[in-house]
C-alpha cells in the first residue's frame, strides 16, 4: 500500500510547535493574571516570564511552516483579503486561524517584550521610561494572550476536525486532546528553560522561588498527564462505539494498527506514562515529607524532555494517521 | 451487452441522433420550465433513482454524470481523453479507472469503477476552502477552483471523501475535474463523454426532467459513491459493485489498481 502524505512534515511541526508555544504563552499569562488578587503572580513570575519569552517564537515558526507547506506561499494572505472580494463570512477554519495566527503572533511577541529588562538594555533616561511602559502593558497583554494562546491550541485540532472525510480527525474530542497536550508541553517547556538558565549562587530567596515554581510546574504537569490520559481514553472511546467510519479509522493507531506502535510507545508511554510515574512520585513526596521541592538534575531534563517528544509524536502520530485513514466503502 | 443500448436509451424509444442532441443540448437548461409536475411524476417511475434526484436542489441546473457500468470496458479512454483535454501533469489524474479484481481462481471477478470529482449538491471542499477560491458555479452547479486565488493549502483535498482533488505538480495550485467547462459551455460534452468506447457515459442537467440523464436515472437502479458522508454527489453509477479493499468478507481477496497504487487485502 502506498502513501501519499498531502500534509507532511511541515503541518505536524506546525500543530506541534504552534501548541507548545501557545501552551507557554497561556500557562504564562494565567499565572501572571492571577496576582491580581494575591502576590501569587508574583511570587511564580519566573514562570510567567519563561512562558511568555519562549512562547512566541515557535509560534511564528509554526505559521511560517505552514505557509512554506502551500503551493503558493507568496499568496498566504490570500486567506484574508480574498475573503472581503468574495463573501462576507467564510467558514473554513484555516480563514479564522489565519487571523487567529497573524494576531497572537502580534500580541505575543508585544507581550514577550513586556518581560524585558528595558533598563539594562537602554541608557538610563529611555531605559526608565521603556520599563515603566512595559509593566503598564504586562497585565492587559496577558488579559489579550490568554484567550487568544487557547484559542490557538484549539484551533491546531479544529483545523484536522472540520472534514468528514478524515475520521480519525473529524471527533468532538480531538480539540481536548490538543489542548492539553499543548498545555502540558507548554508547561514541560517552561519547566526545561527554568532548570537550563538556572544557577544556583547562594541567594537564598531566589533558590526558593526556583524549587517553588518548580514544584507548581510539575504538580500542574502531572494533573494535566492525567486529564490527557483520561481524554485519550475518551478519543478512543469515541471511536470504538461509533459505527462505520470513525471505528475503522481509529484501528490505525490501536494496536497492531500501522501508527500503533509508535502511538502506544511514545505518545502513551514515554511521553505520558513515565513523566506521570515520576512527576507524582516527587510531588507526593514533597506534599508528604514537606520541605523542598528537590528532584535529581537528570529527571528535570529527562522528564520535561519526554513530555515534549511525546507530545510532537502525538501531533504526527494524528497528522499521519488521519491520512492514511479515509472514509470506508465506495 | 450489445443489446444493452435499447436498455439504456430513454423509454420513447428516441434515434441515436435524437439523443446526441439531448447530450449537447445540456447546456441549455430546458429544465425548470416543465417544472415540479413533471418532476414528481418522475420521481413515480424508479424509487432508487428520483430519491437520490430529490436531495439536490431541484430548481437550478445541475450537471453531473451518469456511469453505465455494464458498458465500461476499462479501456482507460477517458482518463487518456482527460490527460489531453486539460493537459493534467504526469503522476496525477482528474479522470481515472479503477481496476477491482477479487476471489481466488476459479470464482473471480474484475469490475471497473471510472472515477471523477462528484460535483457535490454540498461540497466539503468549497466549506473548507479558506480563500474562497473554489466554489459551486450557480448557473449550472459544476465546482472549480479559481487559480487567481487558490494558494494550494490543500485543504479541499484532504476534505474531498472521493480523492479527487490534488496539487498539480506544474502550477501549484488545487486542481481537479471541471466537467470540461470550456466545452460545456459551447454545448459539447466533456471529453470523457466524447470519447467513451462503450457509451458508457452520459452528460446532462440532472434537474431537467426533459434530458436523457434525468430519465436514465429516474428509471434504472443507481447508486453513488460514498453517499453517507452526505455531500450528495452528482456522479451516478449503473450496476455498481461496492466491492473494495476494506470490505471485510472472511477470506476473500480483493486486489484494488487505481491511479496512485495497488491496494491488497485478504479478508
Amino acid at each position: 500500500m502506498t502513501h501519499h502524505l498531502m500534509w507532511s512534515w511541515p503541518v505536524y511541526w506546525y500543530l506541534f510547535l504552534a501548541g507548545t508555544g501557545a501552551g507557554a504563552i497561556a500557562v504564562s499569562a494565567f499565572i501572571y493574571l492571577r496576582g491580581a488578587g494575591g502576590n501569587f503572580g508574583e511570587r511564580y513570575f519566573i514562570i510567567a516570564k519563561f512562558g511568555a519569552l519562549i512562547g512566541p517564537l515557535p509560534v511564528i515558526i509554526g505559521t511560517g511552516f505552514l505557509i512554506f507547506e502551500l503551493g503558493r506561499p507568496f499568496r498566504a494572505f490570500n486567506i484574508m483579503t480574498s475573503n472581503f472580494w468574495y463573501k462576507a463570512f467564510n467558514p473554513s477554519p484555516m480563514n479564522y486561524g489565519g487571523w487567529l495566527l497573524l494576531l497572537v503572533g502580534l500580541v505575543s511577541v508585544l507581550y514577550a517584550l513586556s518581560f524585558f529588562n528595558w533598563k539594562t538594555i537602554f541608557d538610563a533616561g529611555v531605559g526608565e521610561r521603556l520599563d515603566k511602559i512595559a509593566r503598564g502593558l504586562r497585565k492587559p497583554l496577558a488579559g489579550l494572550c490568554a484567550p487568544l494562546a487557547i484559542a490557538t491550541a484549539i484551533y491546531t485540532a479544529m483545523l484536522l476536525g472540520a472534514m468528514p472525510s478524515r475520521p480519525l480527525w473529524n471527533t468532538p474530542v480531538l480539540w481536548a486532546l490538543f489542548t492539553v497536550s499543548a498545555l502540558s508541553t507548554g508547561i514541560a517547556a517552561i519547566m526545561l528553560a527554568n532548570r537550563i538558565t538556572h544557577r544556583s549562587n547562594g541567594d537564598q530567596t531566589r533558590e526558593r522561588q526556583f524549587h517553588n515554581s518548580g514544584y507548581w510546574l510539575t504538580l500542574f504537569d502531572t494533573i494535566l498527564i492525567v486529564i490527557e490520559l483520561v481524554v485519550i481514553a475518551l478519543f478512543f472511546m469515541f471511536a470504538y462505539v461509533t459505527v462505520q467510519d470513525a471505528s475503522y479509522a481509529i484501528q490505525v493507531i490501536l494496536p497492531g494498527g500501522e501508527m500503533g506502535p509508535l502511538f502506544w510507545t511514545w505518545v502513551v508511554l514515554i511521553g505520558l506514562l513515565i513523566p506521570l510515574l515520576f512527576e507524582a512520585f516527587f510531588v507526593f513526596r514533597t506534599q508528604y515529607n514537606g520541605g523542598h521541592f528537590r528532584v535529581p538534575y537528570l529527571f528535570e531534563i529527562a522528564l520535561p524532555l519526554a513530555v515534549i517528544v511525546g507530545g510532537f509524536m502525538l501531533r504526527y502520530v494524528i497528522v499521519v494517521g488521519g491520512q492514511l485513514t479515509g472514509p470506508i466503502g465506495l | 451487452m450489445i443489446e444493452s443500448d435499447d436498455e439504456t436509451s430513454p423509454p420513447q424509444g428516441e434515434s441515436n441522433g435524437r439523443r446526441e442532441f439531448l447530450k449537447s443540448a445540456g447546456g441549455i437548461a430546458v429544465g425548470a420550465v416543465t417544472g415540479a409536475v413533471a418532476l414528481s411524476q418522475a420521481q413515480g417511475v424508479g424509487a432508487n433513482g428520483s430519491q437520490l434526484i430529490a436531495t439536490s436542489n431541484s430548481n437550478r441546473v445541475q450537471y453531473g454524470m451518469l456511469i453505465d457500468l455494464r458498458r465500461c470496458i476499462g479501456c482507460h479512454s477517458c482518463s487518456v481523453a482527460c490527460k489531453a483535454e486539460a493537459d493534467v501533469p504526469l503522476g496525477v489524474a482528474r479522470s481515472w479507472v479503477e481496476y477491482t479484481e477479487k476471489g481466488e481462481y476459479p470464482n473471480t471477478g474484475r469490475t471497473f469503477l471510472p472515477r471523477m470529482c462528484n460535483h457535490c449538491s454540498d461540497p466539503d471542499c468549497v466549506r473548507v476552502c479558506p480563500t474562497g477560491a473554489t466554489y459551486k458555479r450557480p448557473q449550472d452547479g459544476i465546482v472549480v477552483v479559481d487559480q487567481g486565488v487558490c494558494i494550494g493549502c490543500l485543504y479541499c483535498a484532504q476534505a474531498c471523501p472521493y480523492g479527487a482533488r490534488f496539487l498539480n505538480p506544474v502550477t501549484r495550485f488545487a486542481d481537479k475535474c471541471d466537467l470540461c467547462i470550456h466545452r460545456v459551455s459551447k454545448g459539447l460534452v466533456p471529453s470523457c463523454v466524447n470519447t467513451c468506447q462503450g457509451r458508457a457515459r452520459v452528460f446532462g442537467d440532472i434537474n431537467d426532467v426533459t434530458s436523457e440523464i434525468h430519465k436514465l436515472i429516474a428509471k434504472h437502479p443507481v447508486s453513488v459513491l460514498r453517499e453517507h458522508i452526505g455531500t450528495g454527489p452528482n456522479v451516478y453509477y449503473i450496476g455498481l459493485d461496492s466491492t473494495d479493499e476494506n470490505t471485510k468478507r472472511p477470506g476473500q481477496y480483493v486486489r484494488v489498481t487505481t491511479h496512485n497504487g495497488t491496494h491488497t487485502k485478504r479478508g
